[in-house]
């Protein structure tokens, strides 16, 4: 039995649209276990990034509780969750966020202060963090600006690791990156992931979600259906075939 | 009318205030001293100069009286400046008091500008706010009179028309001939009622047609049976086989009769299952309104609702909340609780009145078209109630159960959860 | 045009807020522009109104002799000088007394008409302008009937001399050179019954009034030394007293003067803080639009068009409140006025002023449409196709300021200082309000310190000398007067300090003040430069006067006085305002080189708690007649500075509410700004957890450092040269130099209120974080 990391229920979310309710999520019933890389896939329009958020703290749920350990975040005041996040969550963006007017570095140790008051601890933290996404400290000097997408996004990783969380949640971490630099960011996830980092991942690209171990379908805001693939294996031809199976099925 | 008197109020309230504040502002009026009051408090204090102790205060005014070394003779009230350099210091009046052309001594009118005008600012103080706390008492008063006039009349409409459109017309509108709308409603339920009839009136004509319709298709049938069974031992005894060809005709022609009334008979059967049910995501917190909505007679006690999306169209959910306490109020008449509860991926929502039930027997038979229990008799309707709530809630993806529950008759509504379909 | 409109319709929708913060800022601007140009060009015209509709003189010689001959020399004086326009003598009574007012006591000369005579005066004609059915009593000066210290049908005992009359106040009277204490005399009318009755009684000598016109009114002074001169020369027993028409126009608008310089300055800051705002809200206008000026611009418009759009929109706003904020300063002025009468005592009608609107509105909208349009060039340099392209271009990097790396701040004050060094504009503009407050707080802190809490230091420098009783005896009885001195116990000290005049030769009248030993006398702030005179051929003399006459310390002048001469070597410089600067000191042996004292004032300090009347009451018995004049300095000083004081009351409080308001909406347009730039960090911080409290103390101590450390540079400078810069103000009264003291401890603990203000401000304000939520920027994108 896998360790429940994060578990929902009945969770649903509405949006107001021009007077009229529009739901996004329903009755989502959802686990989420300790160590996995969790994808979220599904058509655009399916709820995926709502999920996210909502799963993250980001963002309160309409209806439905959200229960983390013990803690049930679905409760919690926005300043709740804001502690929650700065605790348990790191976040890696489809448009990586950056602070503009802060260097590589900086960025990094905003998010890191927040938790850790032992500067030095961070620092090396931050340094062993930097290494292995490849970040060299001249680039660590840099400011958002001057860095290329890839580095960008591989900084994004940093800052969202940096606080060692729970779960590491990223939307579409690869979306606005090119294939190459896409993957390099991928392999990066997959190498936290192998070191016990749980992730959970959106995405509607099948390249990326080959790498999780567990693929949820999303569709019109509820899951259709979900698909384990155990761990991820460099050139698994067989892993490929199962999970295009699977799409195929949810009508990917 | 009210809204005249709340106007009116309004306006008074108003007016007390500009006039608070004219006083105030054009306040420093009066302060002058009155030189009669200082003269009689002169020419008293003179004439009782030899006994100051039986002197007596007939003003307004506080003062001092002194002697000419500055001792204090008599004072009206404590506090009064009882010395020159007091009296300076605070600008009272300092007058001498002379008697056989010599200063006896010196009266000290006591300024009373001061408190006056303290006096005067809280009085304005304290009309204002009084002012604009009425003017809150009835900005508010008017506020509820509104709400209970005019907006919860037009909520209850709201759901009401929407009941109409639906095709529910059995409810009253309840209303309340006192207020604003109380011919505007009754003309509404005027209304309703009338479709009502004329509904009925439809229906029972659509019924006795479709009677008619059922009995002449049986009465058709028979003949045609008889024309076939006559013509097969016509075939069979045909001796010519030109004679036979024509017995098969009129078998084949029996034969089509046969299946064009029944497909007529069973047209007239299906007629009813034309109404469109179209489902759609809405919050469980949505059917607390709906249920109070349809026990129009406030006699059920709803449990918590627990909160999820359901998948349900929701004017014919309405639809069968209405029948479900339409039944329960006309063969029940008794109070009525109401639980809910997730079960599985549907929620439940039971409905149970403390009437005994019906025979076991008749179970089966309630959700049935045109079937009526046996205490029905007495009681209008048509017996279709249950059979189309049934019929809304399978095209709802989910179900309607009647059964006997602990203290009477129980029927549950299971209404399915979005996103598990 | 109309689709100029269309953009301005769509810009005030936006900035809803900061439309109505410039208005609001504009409105106070024009109110005060306004209200100053009204105070300057017309207030202070209307005194030259009332001196050509009473056919006021310029110069007025009163003399205590109803001697005939004397009469016909001034007349033959007169009419020998060329200047001489026109000129009447009359009966007047003439005496030094004193009446209580506003809880004090006006001590002056008074100078007694009979109602007929006063009335048909050719020449200095009296007007009544309040009159009553009584018939019997007194028309006193209207300034004391201002403001119903002293009404109509009240008694007032007048001391004239030392002997006390009773009347009834029948009226008040206007006149243009003997209307208050503050023209060296003042004019009372009595009806013919009670005229006759006091010169019967003899309280007061018949006396002499002449009125002259002169034909060029600058020479008034000239002419008035002159004219006194030859005839004290001629007539020395004859008491002597007159005013000129200079002296007396700057003396009676002193607080109007005051009361101009505060609001000129006041709205000059304030017109600059708004068009601060205006211009950073155009740039920031372009700079948060440049993608949809880009579109405009995609679409046809020219520049020109968007320029004149924002011109309209500013305009608009501009002129709209331009115009309230001088219908309003109309609202205000009554009261104004009333404060002012209260000192001038020249009644004045509140009326619509042309010139003074038409002047605010044009240099409000003039120098509003200058910023705009100087701010809004750069929308031609935008290129549609760039600005489409990048939208608002981003900062530059040089330096990463306060790494966190390396910084020992806690993290959200690196945050903060992170911000403070971004918003270099945002600074500069905290700085300028902070100084303008600063300056506004010191000065008020000043006038609170000086004249609220203790007016000691303001009297100083207004008045002069004072001390708790002045006593004029004749010289014949001064040594039994001290020997008596000696003896009473509730006398401190007692010095000589009379006040005579003298005249230079070539130049014009001074009031000298004699001392014996001036290192006795209270008011050791006199000198401003060098020292007292010690010796009998020293003097020092008026800052002022030696300033406009190119006289320094070590001069020597020639006074003449009783027709003698003698030389005096200039030891120091005097500041005084009561006789705006025409003063000097001498030693009494120094005035005895010239003239014997007839009689000598001495001032006197008494131990606390003395009844002061009757100590002098007292001395009078002692004295009987010898006893010229025993005044109650501490009640006359009441009376005449509670004027000064309750106008400062008003102006301290009225510059510090508007000052706290003014910073208020710097703020708040501040914090807008920043928020709305910063919005998207401020989404990414609170995604990855910074709450809601985090980032509003984040961005209120993002404020601070601009704010502490103009606050605390603004304070020390103004602070330094407060003094200098209100010695400007009060230059007019013979002021050259304040040395008011500088509350440093009040001064300190407002700047720590400054900032606790402004944190406290920047806080409420950007409570709006709130809304922020990290919803909204993920899927805003």
């Amino acid at each position: 039995m896998k360790d429940i990391l994060l578990k929902t229920e009945n969770l649903s979310k509405s949006f107001s649209n021009g007077g009229t309710l529009q739901h996004v999520l329903k009755n989502i019933d959802l686990q989420l276990y300790r160590g996995d890389f969790t994808v979220i896939m599904g058509a655009s329009g399916a709820g995926k990034s709502t999920l996210l958020y909502a799963l993250s703290g980001m963002d309160t749920p309409s209806l439905g509780r959200i229960t983390f350990g013990e803690e049930v975040i679905s409760d919690l005041s926005s300043d709740g969750l804001a502690v929650f996040r700065r605790r348990h969550c790191g976040f890696v963006f489809q448009q990586i966020y950056l602070i503009d007017g802060m260097s590589v570095m900086d960025n990094v140790l905003s998010a890191g202060l927040l938790v850790n008051k032992d500067k030095k601890a961070l620092l090396r933290r931050a340094g062993e963090l930097f290494r292995a996404v490849g970040i060299s400290e001249e680039t660590q000097k840099k400011f958002p600006a001057q860095l290329s997408g890839g580095e960008a996004q591989r900084v994004g990783i940093v800052r969202g690791l940096i606080n060692s969380p729970e779960i590491l949640f990223a939307d579409e971490p690869t979306g606005a990156l090119n294939s190459k630099t896409g993957l390099d960011v991928l392999d990066t996830l997959t190498k936290f992931n192998g070191q016990g980092q749980s992730v959970v991942m959106v995405t509607h690209d099948m390249r990326s979600a080959r790498r999780g171990n567990r693929i949820l379908y999303l569709k019109d805001g509820a899951i259709l259906g979900e698909c384990e693939l155990g761990k991820y294996v460099h050139g698994d031809r067989e892993r490929h075939e199962r999970l295009s199976t699977f799409l195929t099925e949810m009508g990917w | 009318m009210k809204k005249r008197g709340f106007l009116f109020g309004l306006l008074l309230v108003f007016a007390v205030e500009i006039a608070a504040l004219i006083a105030f502002a054009a306040g420093d009026v009066g302060t002058s001293q009155d030189t009669v009051a200082v003269n009689e408090v002169m020419q008293s204090v003179r004439r009782d100069w030899k006994r100051m102790e039986d002197h007596e205060n007939k003003t307004d005014l506080a003062y001092a009286v002194l002697d000419a070394e500055g001792r204090v003779l008599f004072r009206t009230e404590p506090g009064v400046s009882e010395s020159v350099n007091a009296a300076v210091a605070h600008r009272d009046t300092i007058l001498d008091l002379e008697a056989e052309g010599l200063v006896q001594g010196k009266v000290i009118i006591y300024n009373e500008e001061g408190w006056r005008l303290q006096e005067q600012k809280q009085r304005t103080v304290v009309v204002l706010a009084a002012a604009v706390l009425v003017q809150w008492i009835i900005c508010i008063g008017y506020a509820f009179y509104l709400n209970r006039t005019v907006i919860r009349p037009f909520e209850k409409l709201k759901g009401f028309a929407r009941r109409v459109a639906g095709g529910n017309l059995d409810i009253p509108l309840e209303m309340d001939r006192q207020n604003l709308f109380g011919a505007f409603t009754e003309s509404f339920d005027i209304m309703r009622s009338e479709l009502r009839k004329a509904r009925i009136a439809e229906a029972e004509a659509n019924a006795s047609k479709k009677e008619l319709v059922a009995k002449l298709s049986h009465d058709i049938k028979t003949p045609v049976a008889s024309i076939k069974a006559a013509s097969e031992v016509g075939a069979a005894l045909a001796k010519e086989e030109r004679t036979r060809e024509n017995y098969t005709q009129i078998i084949r022609k029996a034969d089509q009769i046969n299946t064009l009334v029944t497909n007529l008979f069973t047209a007239t059967l299906e007629e009813l299952q034309q109404l469109l049910v179209a489902p759609a995501d809405m919050e469980s917190r949505e059917l607390e309104e709906m249920l109070e909505s349809s026990d129009y007679l406030h006699r059920a006690s709803v449990s918590a609702i627990p909160e999820c999306l359901l998948y349900a169209d929701h004017l014919r959910l309405q639809q069968v909340f209405d029948n479900i306490f339409a039944n329960s109020y006309k063969y029940g008449n008794t109070d009525i609780a109401v639980a809910a509860y997730r079960e599985k991926d549907r929620l439940a929502i039971s409905i149970e009145d403390f009437g005994g039930g019906v025979p076991e027997e008749e179970l089966p038979l309630l959700k049935e078209k045109f079937k009526r229990g046996s205490n029905a008799e007495a009681i209008e309707g048509a017996g279709l109630g249950l059979y189309i709530s049934d019929y809304f809630m399978k095209k709802m993806k989910g179900d309607l159960v009647v059964e006997n529950g602990e203290n009477g008759l129980r029927v549950t509504v299971f209404i399915s959860l979005s996103g598990t379909i | 045009m109309k689709k100029s409109f269309l953009i301005v319709r769509a810009n005030l929708c936006r900035a809803k807020g900061q439309t109505a913060s410039i208005a609001a800022l504009m409105l106070i601007a024009s109110l005060m522009l306004n209200l100053w140009l009204m105070l300057s060009m017309d207030y202070k015209r209307n005194f030259e109104r009332y001196h050509d509709k009473l056919n006021a003189e310029h110069v007025t010689l009163a003399l205590s002799s109803d001697d005939a001959g004397m009469r016909d020399f001034v007349s033959e004086t007169l009419e020998k000088d060329a200047r001489t326009e026109e000129y009447c003598i009359d009966d007047i009574m003439f005496m030094v007394g004193s009446f209580e007012y506003n809880g004090g006591e006006v001590n002056t000369e008074f100078v007694i008409f009979d109602r007929q005579t006063a009335l048909n005066r050719p020449v200095g004609k009296i007007e009544i302008v309040e009159d009553s059915e009584f018939t019997s009593g007194i028309y006193l000066p209207m300034l004391y009937g201002a403001d119903h210290h002293i009404s109509v049908g009240e008694t007032i005992d007048i001391m004239i001399g030392s002997s006390t009359v009773s009347y009834t106040v029948c009226g008040f009277l206007n006149s243009v050179m003997a209307g208050s204490h503050n023209c060296s005399m003042s004019a009372l009318v009595l009806t013919e019954d009670k005229y006759k009755e006091l010169e019967e009684k003899g309280f007061a000598p018949k006396a002499t009034l002449a009125s002259v016109r002169i034909s060029d009114k600058t020479q008034c002074e000239e002419f008035e030394a002159a004219l006194k001169n030859t005839v004290s020369a001629r007539y020395p027993s004859v008491r002597a007293l007159s005013n000129a028409y200079t002296q007396v126009s700057s003396s009676r608008y002193i607080s109007q003067m005051i009361c101009s310089g505060i609001v000129s300055a006041m709205a000059f800051f304030v017109i600059l803080i708004a068009l601060v705002v205006i211009s950073s809200s155009v740039i920031n206008y372009i700079q948060e639009n440049m993608k949809n000026l880009g579109v405009l611009k995609a679409v046809g418009y020219r520049s020109r068009q968007i320029i004149s759009a924002l011109l309209v929109q500013f305009l608009g706003i501009t002129l709209l409140t331009a115009a309230a904020g001088a219908g309003l300063s109309y609202c205000l002025f009554p009261a104004v006025n009333r404060m002012m009468i209260a000192q001038t005592g020249i009644p004045y009608q509140v009326r619509f002023l042309p010139v003074p609107f038409l002047l605010t509105m044009a240099v409000t909208s003039g120098a509003v449409a200058l910023v705009v349009w100087r701010s809004a060039r750069r929308i031609r340099r935008i290129e549609p196709i760039t600005a489409l392209r990048q939208g608002v271009q981003t900062h530059s990097f040089r330096r990463n300021r306060v790494p966190l790396e390396t910084t020992r701040a806690p993290l959200q004050i690196a945050l903060a200082l992170k911000n403070t060094f971004s918003g270099i504009k945002q600074n500069i503009i905290v700085c300028i309000t902070m100084l303008v407050l600063s300056l506004v707080v010191v000065f008020s802190a000043l006038l609170i310190e000086n004249m609220l809490m203790d007016i000691q230091p303001f009297l100083n420098l207004i008045v002069g000398e004072t001390a708790d009783s002045c006593i004029n005896v004749n010289s014949e009885i001064e040594r039994e007067f001290l020997q008596m001195m000696d003896e009473e116990d509730c006398v401190q000290k007692v010095y000589l300090y009379n006040t005579v005049e003298v005249r230079q030769v070539g130049g014009t009248a001074l009031y000298a003040n004699l001392s014996e030993d001036f290192s006795k006398v209270n008011n050791q702030q006199l000198c401003i430069e060098g020292r007292y005179p010690r010796y009998d051929n020293e003097m020092a003399v008026a800052a002022k006067y030696a300033k406009e006459n190119d006289l320094k310390v070590g001069d020597e002048i020639t006074l003449t006085a009783e027709g003698k001469e003698a030389e005096y070597l200039i030891s120091g410089l005097t500041q005084m305002s009561n006789n705006l600067g025409k003063d000097c000191l001498l030693t009494r042996s120094g005035y005895e080189r010239m003239g014997a004292l007839q009689n000598a004032s001495y001032y006197i300090n008494m131990e606390e708690g003395t009844d002061i009347d009757a100590f002098h009451a007292e001395v009078s018995e002692a004295f009987g007649s010898d006893v010229n004049a025993s005044i109650n300095v501490l009640e006359v000083i009441n009376g005449t500075a509670a004027v000064y004081v309750s106008l400062m009351k008003i102006i301290v409080t009225a510059i510090l509410i508007l000052g706290a308001a003014v910073t208020a909406f710097v703020l708040y347009l501040l914090v807008r700004t920043m928020l709305n730039s910063k919005k998207r960090d401020y989404g990414i911080m609170k995604a990855l957890g910074f709450t809601t409290g985090q980032l509003i103390l984040q961005t209120a101590a993002s404020f601070m450092p601009a704010v502490i450390l103009s606050a605390a540079a603004g304070l020390a400078v103004s602070a330094l040269i407060i003094n200098p810069l209100t010695a400007v103000f009060l230059n007019g009264i013979g002021i050259v130099k304040c040395t008011f003291t500088v509350p440093v401890g009040l001064i300190t603990a407002a700047g720590i209120g400054i900032v606790v203000f402004t944190f406290a401000a920047v806080c409420l304000l950007s409570l709006r974080i709130r809304k922020i939520a990290p919803r909204t920027l993920l899927a805003g994108e």
